[in-house]
């Protein structure tokens, strides 16, 4: 069989032996760092001489300076550097590659900068914040996604700026296909109705925390972000320098969730503070600076109109998705069709016409956030779907095996990048793998679906129970810039191996599963292998980890190193075993004759034959995606829960959850991450909401406690089904396992509460109130 | 004139025993034991996720009880005995075995909710050694995870707790 792996260059051929490190369920590394307290998170960093910064953030959603006057704060002992719009003039960022004014005199969300302070104590810092005066000028805010619709954009005042307003504000980005008349005029049954989603955060427990120190030739960033090459490059952009003379470095990162996707901002002011000063600086933000002020979900209104025929095949799918997308938005930050690609491939269907419309309006820029925008598109769309399949009489499972179909409508990089604002599908691209019709059947088994007709018969008792399914398919990978990866693995004479990877292990394991992938095509265990990772210096470019998009994107490069590197290592083999290179193998340390395997050599005795001036290396690199196939993960989740019709609270019993991510290179943390997601889908689905006032546009709940994130009580019996599937393209068939895995929660959670209570959901979250309103209203009327 | 004599200055001596071992230090009076843990005596396993009591990163052992330590004062915490994720292992780097079944059952992604997790488990078996995965699921109710390792963390604690349970039968 050849290999399709994704590599430039011609790919390593298949190891053709059994595994003996993929598909292991190795203990994570670094683990025992973190239960001992050794782990060193950004905030953890401190060093001699290190000043405190703390940043003055806008009250306003949308505000003019009239006035600011930084003298107090400048006067007070202890204070070195206050930095605001005053002595900064024409300082530009670069963050998400978005340019924005690094204190700009029109603000144009709450929280943005006004101005930043370092000192010699953090108290000293907080008082120097008090006694900057700002005079704002308050302006009215664009804040609901619908009116800001409605309304003529306002003309800009002073160096107010909105980056991306002219490509993506109120303009639709359109996939279609086939004549969407003719799909309406063919369907027997047509269903029509609106979804509203929430504004949502990461809830990171470490909050954003940088040490930023400018030697005058170096700077080093010690971060809390996902990506160490992205943000090394926006660092550069916004502070002028070149590059090479900037250093990122993430050992450990307390979650991330795409908040951390990219550099952060504070890390722009903390290296210009320690610019000024010469002096070390560390920033980390409150609780509610983390609520205020970075970029997530906004929320959306999504309007879909679904044909059907009666035997159960779609005829037509129209959806318009109205997405917030806050006050800045380019390509890095805004997915302009992200809920459209998605509900295009998820189930075949002839006649298709979907648009996704950005509104900008005064919050904070949207932004990578656990399935950033397909987690709304997902949960419409698979409600919707379930009302279809109760308008033409049939199970909701068989409605969806009906429309799987082995291909899609468009390839993987128009989910990430569209190459225009109206993208025409002419002919099916073939999935590369797919597995979906097996994590449906697997999940409906595991809650037992056949339960649904006696819940949906209960109708008087106080707690009710329902079942309900959803699923879901995510791209995988461009190798594309800003996503490109490169991976290099060296044996040294001493016989030891190191991988080089220019990537942050965000807790979902990167650094335990590359060192495995590369453990098994060099043939040796586990332990023999270093991982340099999380560090600018020494790696080459890797890709940020999101959109659960690492291991597709970066393992396939590090196949290719390990493959290049032991390569070499069977030349050197080859005269002691009396045999050429390319009749070698290597396992568990023994490099061997392929036809005798008898006839082998210990790796180490090989490993001393390298020149000690001369290590030998290996390195790979990422192609970009070809345009077919497309690839993508897929995966279903069954919810069976209990309804508490007089309290309105939803107890859920028990949630299956069947993922296809090609293989598992380590299955413990495959179902690690499949539990993450899951905590994720219930809190968007029940709990999780930001809340704004109305009148002013600023956020209600800012802390912990008033913004409810699950905790161990909210989680139920979790039964996890690993659907592996072939496919040739990725580093042993492993695709991502990560964030995507909440996208199904929500829709399977209010399609079970449908079974429960006879309601149609379509609002999130599904809080005690509204069930109870609901569940009352309901009564009333029957 | 300078600004700084708005600042209050007052500092205190503090003396207590932290993971087995007597400090005394002087401190100002506002500072928290969590801050006292991080910035003084270098202890940074201790985290803070949100400094108002509500994440629960920062949870030690406060005699015997779990606290938060972000909304404790050092002060408070004088003549009394704190134990930190620092003092958990054996001396020689052999990890509680707590430690390890947070390894072994993977509770853990990013780790930061993690030292906090595992005191309040460590506070929770030693006043119930065998508790019912409910009471588990309670003694952890004030520690946020939001990378959705409490499955894990769950029977982790169950573990360990059947191994405890299984040595005092032995003794017993």
């Amino acid at each position: 069989m050849k290999s399709k792996l994704l590599v430039q260059g011609t790919p390593p051929p298949p190891l053709e032996r059994e595994f003996t490190v993929v598909g292991r369920p190795f203990d994570r590394r670094g683990a025992v760092q973190k239960v001992t307290g050794e782990a060193k998170y950004s905030g953890d960093m401190k060093f001699p001489n290190m000043l405190y910064g703390m940043i003055l953030r806008c009250p306003h959603p949308r505000a003019r300076i009239v006035r600011i006057n930084t003298r107090r704060a400048r006067e007070i002992q202890g204070v070195r550097a206050v930095l605001s719009c005053e002595n900064t003039k024409g300082w530009r960022t670069q963050w998400y590659k978005v340019p924005q004014l690094g204190f700009a005199e029109c603000l144009t969300h709450e929280g943005q900068e006004v101005a930043a302070v370092a000192a010699e104590e953090i108290s000293i810092a907080q008082r120097a914040l008090e006694l900057i005066e700002v005079e704002y000028e308050v302006l009215p805010p664009m804040f609901g996604v619908e009116e800001t619709m409605q309304s003529p954009p306002p003309p800009l005042v002073g160096d107010e700026e909105y980056p991306g307003r002219e490509i993506y504000d109120r303009k639709p980005y359109v996939i279609k296909k086939g004549d969407i008349h003719q799909g309406f005029a063919e369907a027997d049954v047509i269903v029509e109705d609106s979804y509203t989603t929430q504004a949502s955060f990461h809830g990171t427990i470490q909050t954003r925390a940088c040490v930023a120190a400018w030697d005058g030739q170096i700077l080093t960033v010690w971060d809390a972000i996902q990506g160490v090459w992205n943000s090394k490059e926006a660092l550069a952009d916004s502070l002028g320098l070149d590059p090479e003379k900037v250093r990122v470095v993430v050992k450990n990162l307390g979650g991330g969730f795409g908040s951390k996707a990219f550099s952060q901002r504070i890390s722009f002011y903390a290296a210009k503070l320690s610019m000024v000063t010469g002096r070390p600086v560390r920033i980390e933000r409150t609780r509610a600076e983390e609520f205020l002020a970075h970029p997530r979900r906004w929320d959306c209104k999504i309007h879909l109109k679904i044909g059907a025929k009666r035997d159960g095949r779609l005829t037509a799918i129209y959806e318009r998705a109205i997405v917030n997308a806050g006050a800045a938005a380019l390509e890095t930050n805004y997915y302009s069709m992200q809920i459209i690609w998605h509900t295009a491939n998820l189930h075949a269907c002839p006649h298709v016409y979907l648009e996704q419309i950005g509104v900008l309006t005064n919050l904070q820029i949207n932004g990578p956030t656990r399935s950033p925008l397909n987690m709304p598109g997902i949960f419409a769309l698979e409600s919707h779907m379930d009302k279809v399949a109760e308008a033409i009489g049939m199970d909701p499972l068989e409605f969806r095996l009906k429309n799987c179909e082995d291909y899609a409508m468009i390839g993987s990089d128009a989910g990430e990048v569209p190459d225009a604002s109206v993208i025409e599908c002419k002919e099916d691209i073939p999935y590369s793998s797919k597995n979906l019709e097996q994590c449906m059947k697997w999940v409906t088994q595991a809650i037992g679906w056949e339960k649904r007709s006696i819940h949906a018969s209960v109708s008087r008792a106080e707690k009710r129970r329902g079942v309900g399914m959803a699923c879901y398919l995510t791209f995988q990978g461009v190798g594309l810039i800003p996503y490109t990866a490169y991976a290099d693995v060296e044996i040294r004479h001493e016989g030891t191996i190191t991988l080089f990877i220019g990537v942050v292990d965000i807790g979902a394991g990167q650094s335990t599963i590359f060192p495995m992938i590369a453990a098994e095509e060099l043939g040796v265990s586990l332990e023999d292998l270093t991982v340099v990772f999380g560090d600018t210096q020494d790696t080459r470019y890797g890709p940020s980890c999101q959109v659960s998009r690492v291991t597709s994107e970066l393992g396939p490069a590090v196949l290719q190193a390990a493959a290049e590197a032991r390569n070499r290592l069977f030349q050197l083999a080859a005269p002691i075993l009396g045999a050429t290179a390319e009749e070698l193998q290597s396992k568990n340390g023994q490099i061997y004759v392929k036809s005798n395997p008898w006839r082998s050599v210990p790796l180490k005795t090989v490993t001393e034959r390298i020149d000690p001036e001369e290590p030998i290396r290996g390195s790979g690199a990422r192609a970009r995606n070809p345009e077919s196939p497309t690839f993508s993960i897929f995966g279903a989740q069954a919810v069976e829960l209990e309804v508490d019709v007089e309290t309105g609270e939803v107890d859920i019993l028990r949630i299956a959850a069947a993922h296809d991510f090609g293989r598992a290179i380590n299955p413990k943390l495959c179902v690690s991450q499949v539990q993450g997601g899951i905590e994720f889908g219930i809190g968007f689905a029940l709990s999780e909401e930001g809340l704004y006032d109305p009148r002013t546009g600023k956020l209600l709940n800012r802390n912990l406690h008033q913004y409810h994130m699950p905790t161990s009580l909210d989680m139920p019996r979790i039964d996890t089904f690993l659907a592996e599937s072939d496919d040739s393209y990725f580093a042993y068939s492993a695709k991502g396992a990560g964030e995507n895995t909440n996208a199904p929660t929500p829709a399977a959670i209010r399609n079970a509460l449908y079974n429960a209570v006879g309601i149609w959901f379509n609002e999130l979250p599904i809080t005690p109130d509204k069930l109870i309103s609901a569940i009352r209203e309901k009564e009333k009327g029957g | 004139m300078a600004e700084t004599e708005n600042l209050p200055k007052a500092k205190k001596r503090i003396s207590l025993i932290v993971n087995g071992k007597g400090v005394q230090a002087e401190i100002d009076c506002r500072m928290t034991l969590a801050e006292f843990l991080r910035e003084e005596m270098g202890l940074t396993g201790t985290k803070v996720g949100c400094n108002r009591a509500e994440c629960g990163s920062c949870t030690v052992i406060l005699d015997e009880k779990p606290v938060y330590s972000c909304c404790i004062l050092a002060v408070e915490a004088t003549g009394r005995q704190v134990l930190t994720i620092e003092g958990l292992a054996g001396k020689d780097g052999t990890l509680h075995p707590l430690q390890r079944a947070f390894v072994e059952e993977d509770a853990l992604q990013c780790g930061y909710c993690t030292p906090g997790m595992i005191m309040s488990v460590y506070a929770l078996l030693g006043r119930n050694a065998r508790p019912t995965q409910e009471e588990v699921k309670h003694a952890i109710d004030g520690n946020l995870c939001r990378c959705g390792s409490f499955p894990n963390i769950v029977r982790a604690a169950l573990r360990v707790s059947e191994k405890i349970s299984e040595r005092q039968g032995d003794e017993e």
